[in-house]
C-alpha cells in the first residue's frame, strides 16, 4: 500500500475509533448500566459493598460468580455455630449469606427467628433491643423476595407474637403475605389472618376473612369428588368452625347489639369487670426487683405486662417500642440501653414474681440514670375465653381505682396501664438506699400474709356475668 | 480482503486447539463441571440454586483463562518464531494478520465454550433431569462468549506493544476491573451518602474501561422468581456495546502494530 493511502487508512482507523468510543461511552451508560444496575448488579439499593466482611478469596469468589457458592459454605458454617451455642457469630454469617444471595428465603426466615427469639438473659427473657435488626431483616428479605409469601409471613409473625402489640403493623404484613399466590402450599396458614384482623379490633374484616377462606376450603373439598383428602376436610372443618365461634363470640360480645345501637344489657361484656389492679414493687438485692400484685381475673390464661427500660429509650411508647422506627439491619443493639419485659403470671388473682437481672449486665447495663416500670395489659393480646368478657376493645373491662384504665395507650382499646419512676440508685441500691430498701406501691395494691404461690390453685372462679 | 483474514484465522483456530496448556485448563473444567453435583451438599434447600451458581462460575472463569492464555501469545509467538515475515512478505496486510488472530482466537473460544455449554446441558438434562434449565443455562453462557470475546480483543490490543507474561496480568487486571470493579462503582452510585466527587469518578473509570459485568446475567438464571423486564432487549444491547469495544480495540491493535518494528 502506498504511503499516502497508508496514512489515509491510520486517519480513517483514527477517526472510527475515536467515533466508536463515544459511542460506546454513550451506549453503555444509557442503555447498559442502568439495566444492569437494576437486574443483575450483586449491590443492593444505597447499601456497602461486604469488602471487609469476608476475606478476599472469599470476595473475590464471591463476586466472580461464586456468590451462592460462597452463601451455602458460610451458611454450613453457621450451622455448626448453632449446634454450639455461639449464637452471636451466627449474626454476620447471616448478614454475609443474605448480602452474597439475597434470595436464601431459608437464610432470611431463620435470621429473623433467631435475632428475634434467640438472644436472652439467664431467665429466658428476651432481649428486645435486637427486634428492629430482626423487622429490618424481614423488610429486607420480603423487598428481595417479593414473589414468595414466606418472609411477609415471617415478619407478620414477628409482629404478631413476639411483639404481640402492635397488630395493626401485623395485619400490614400477612395481608401481603395472604396476596401472594404461593401462600396456597399451605393454606392452614391463612386462617392466621383472621385471627389478626380480630386482635386489631377489624371484627368484620376478620368476619369476611374467614368467610372468603371457607368458600375456598369448601371449593377445594368439593373438586375432591371423592374425599379421599383428608387434610382438605380437615382445613375446611378448622375453617367452618371457627367461623361458628366468631359468629357466636360477636353475638354474644354484643358486637351485633352495639352495631344496631341497642342496649349492650346483659351481655358478656356488661357489667364491666374490675380487674383491681395493685402492685407493690421492691428491690431486694442490687439489680434484682420483687414485684408482687393484685388482678382480681380468672386464675387462668392472665399475664401482665411488665417493663423496666432507660427512661429516654429510643421510640418508646407506654407498654412497648415503636420497633420498626429505624429499618436498619444493624445487629449490635444499643449496649448502652436498658430494656427488660416479662410477664407477671396471675395465680389465685395474685402475682408475685422476682426478676434477677443481675446475672446478665451486658443485656441489663442499667447506664442511665432514670428509668421507668411499666405494667400494662392490653385486651386485644388476651385469650379468647378472657376477651369472652372484656370484649375486643377492653369495653368489658374497668378498674375500681380507674386511674389504671387508659385509653390514650393504644387507640380504640381500653388498657390497663401503670407507671412508676425508678432511680438507678434505687435499683442498683446505692446511696441511701443501701440501708433503705426501695418500696413503691399502687394504689390498688392490696397488702396480704398469704403465700399465694403456694396455696393451690383455685377451682371457683368469680364469675364472668359479674364481679 | 477477507481471504487472507479466514485463512489466518483457520489457521490460528488449528493452532489453539493443539496447545496443550489450553486444553489442559478445559479438561480441568470439564472435570470440575462433573464434580459440581457434590456441592449441592452445601445447600440444605436450594441445591440447584448452588449447583447452577457454580456451574457458571467454572464456565465463565475457565473461559477467561482460556481467552487470556489463547491471545497474550499469539503475536509474540508469530514473531519470536520469525513465521510473521514468511505471512507479512505475502499479500497480507498487517491489520488482515491482527483481524485474521483474532478471529481465529475467538472461534477457538467458542470451540472451548461449546465444549463446555454442552457438558453444561448433558448435566442438568441427564443428571439433574432438568433439560429445560440446562437450556436456559446456555443463554447465559452465550453472554459469557461475549465477555470472552471482549476479553481476546483487549489481550490481543495489548499483546500489540507488551510482552506476554506482562500482557497475562494486565488483561487479567482489567477484566477483574471490568468485572468486580462495575459492582463498587455501582455500590458508589446506589449509596446516598457517597461523596459526588467518588460518584463522578467511579462514572468516568467505569466508561473508559469494558464493562465485562453487563455480561453477567447469572441474576435470572440463578433466581428464576426475580422479576426482569425484557431480559432480551438487555442481551441485545450489552452484545452491541461489546461490538463496539471490540472494534475500539482491534483499531488500537491495528494502528499500534501497524507502527511497530517486527
Amino acid at each position: 500500500m502506498a504511503y499516502k493511502g497508508k496514512a489515509k487508512l491510520r486517519n480513517t482507523l483514527l477517526a472510527t475509533g475515536v467515533v466508536l468510543a463515544g459511542m460506546q461511552a454513550v451506549w453503555s451508560s444509557c442503555f447498559v448500566y442502568p439495566r444492569w444496575s437494576k437486574d443483575y448488579s450483586p449491590v443492593q439499593t444505597g447499601r456497602d459493598l461486604i469488602a471487609g466482611s469476608l476475606s478476599a478469596d472469599q470476595m473475590l469468589f464471591a463476586l466472580a460468580g461464586f456468590r451462592e457458592l460462597i452463601a451455602g459454605i458460610l451458611w454450613v458454617r453457621a450451622d455448626s455455630f448453632f449446634e454450639s451455642g455461639n449464637y452471636d457469630a451466627i449474626l454476620p454469617i447471616i448478614r454475609l449469606v443474605t448480602f452474597l444471595d439475597p434470595h436464601q428465603i431459608d437464610v432470611y426466615a431463620t435470621g429473623i427467628w433467631h435475632i428475634g427469639y434467640n438472644f436472652t438473659d439467664e431467665e429466658q427473657r428476651s432481649d428486645r433491643r435486637y427486634l428492629p435488626a430482626a423487622l429490618a431483616l424481614g423488610a429486607e428479605g420480603a423487598h428481595q423476595n417479593p414473589t414468595t409469601y414466606e418472609l411477609y409471613y415471617e415478619t407478620g409473625w414477628l409482629w404478631y407474637h413476639k411483639i404481640d402489640d402492635n397488630y395493626e403493623k401485623a395485619v400490614y404484613w400477612m395481608a401481603q403475605a395472604d396476596s401472594k399466590k404461593d401462600i396456597m402450599s399451605s393454606p392452614a396458614r391463612r386462617n392466621l389472618l383472621g385471627r389478626i384482623y380480630e386482635r386489631n379490633g377489624e371484627v368484620e374484616k376478620a368476619l369476611d376473612h374467614w368467610y372468603t377462606l371457607y368458600d375456598i376450603a369448601a371449593a377445594e373439598y368439593d373438586k375432591d369428588t371423592e374425599h379421599r383428602n383428608f387434610e382438605l376436610h380437615q382445613n375446611k372443618d378448622t375453617i367452618e368452625q371457627n367461623l361458628d365461634t366468631m359468629l357466636v363470640r360477636m353475638s354474644q360480645r354484643g358486637f351485633f347489639a352495639a352495631k344496631e345501637h341497642r342496649s349492650l344489657e346483659g351481655y358478656d361484656i356488661n357489667p364491666p369487670f374490675d380487674v383491681g389492679f395493685g402492685m407493690k414493687v421492691s428491690v431486694p438485692s442490687e439489680r434484682v426487683l420483687r414485684i408482687q400484685g393484685n388482678w382480681n381475673v380468672l386464675p387462668v390464661g392472665t399475664r401482665i405486662r411488665c417493663i423496666l427500660r432507660d427512661k429516654n429509650f429510643p421510640n418508646a411508647i407506654p407498654g412497648g417500642a415503636l420497633w420498626d422506627a429505624d429499618l436498619d439491619v444493624n445487629f449490635n443493639p444499643q449496649r448502652d440501653k436498658t430494656y427488660m419485659m416479662d410477664q407477671l403470671f396471675v395465680r389465685n388473682q395474685r402475682f408475685d414474681k422476682t426478676i434477677d437481672m443481675s446475672r446478665d449486665p451486658t443485656m441489663y447495663p442499667f447506664i442511665s440514670d432514670d428509668y421507668v416500670l411499666e405494667f400494662y395489659y392490653n385486651p386485644r393480646s388476651a385469650p379468647q375465653h378472657i376477651q369472652d368478657k372484656f370484649g375486643w376493645n377492653g369495653e368489658g373491662m374497668t378498674d375500681s381505682t380507674a386511674e389504671d384504665i387508659r385509653t390514650d395507650i393504644r387507640a380504640n382499646t381500653r388498657c390497663m396501664f401503670y407507671s412508676v419512676e425508678l432511680k438507678k440508685d434505687q435499683i442498683l441500691l446505692r446511696n441511701q438506699y443501701r440501708t433503705q430498701q426501695p418500696v413503691i406501691k399502687s394504689k390498688g395494691f392490696r397488702e396480704t400474709e398469704e403465700d399465694y404461690n403456694q396455696s393451690k390453685d383455685r377451682a371457683q372462679i368469680p364469675s364472668l356475668r359479674g364481679n | 480482503m477477507f481471504k487472507p483474514i479466514i485463512a489466518i484465522a483457520k489457521a490460528t483456530v488449528g493452532e489453539a486447539i493443539r496447545r496443550r496448556v489450553l486444553l489442559i485448563i478445559l479438561f480441568v473444567a470439564v472435570i470440575l463441571l462433573f464434580v459440581a453435583p457434590l456441592l449441592g451438599v452445601l445447600s440444605a434447600r436450594q441445591e440447584k440454586t448452588v449447583l447452577t451458581g457454580f456451574v457458571l462460575g467454572i464456565v465463565q472463569l475457565s473461559s477467561a483463562v482460556i481467552a487470556i492464555t489463547l491471545t497474550v501469545y499469539m503475536l509474540p509467538n508469530e514473531v519470536e518464531r520469525r513465521t510473521i515475515y514468511t505471512i507479512l512478505s505475502k499479500p497480507v496486510q498487517r491489520y488482515q494478520f491482527l483481524v485474521g488472530k483474532y478471529l481465529g482466537a475467538v472461534a477457538a473460544l467458542a470451540l472451548m465454550m461449546g465444549l463446555m455449554a454442552c457438558v453444561t446441558l448433558l448435566e442438568f438434562g441427564i443428571i439433574q433431569h432438568d433439560w429445560p434449565k440446562g437450556v436456559e443455562l446456555l443463554q447465559g453462557i452465550s453472554m459469557f462468549f461475549v465477555q470472552m470475546s471482549l476479553l481476546a480483543s483487549v489481550a490481543m490490543c495489548l499483546s500489540t506493544f507488551v510482552a506476554p507474561l506482562v500482557n497475562f496480568f494486565l488483561s487479567g487486571g482489567i477484566y477483574l476491573i471490568g468485572t468486580l470493579g462495575y459492582a463498587f462503582f455501582d455500590s458508589f452510585n446506589k449509596n446516598p451518602n457517597a461523596p459526588v466527587y467518588s460518584k463522578a469518578l467511579a462514572w468516568f473509570v467505569s466508561t473508559i474501561l469494558p464493562n465485562f459485568a453487563s455480561y453477567n446475567v447469572q441474576n435470572k438464571l440463578i433466581n428464576p422468581e426475580v422479576q426482569i423486564q425484557n431480559p432480551l432487549q438487555y442481551s441485545i444491547n450489552a452484545v452491541v456495546y461489546g461490538g463496539f469495544y471490540i472494534a475500539i480495540m482491534l483499531i488500537a491493535g491495528m494502528l499500534i502494530f501497524d507502527r511497530k518494528e517486527v
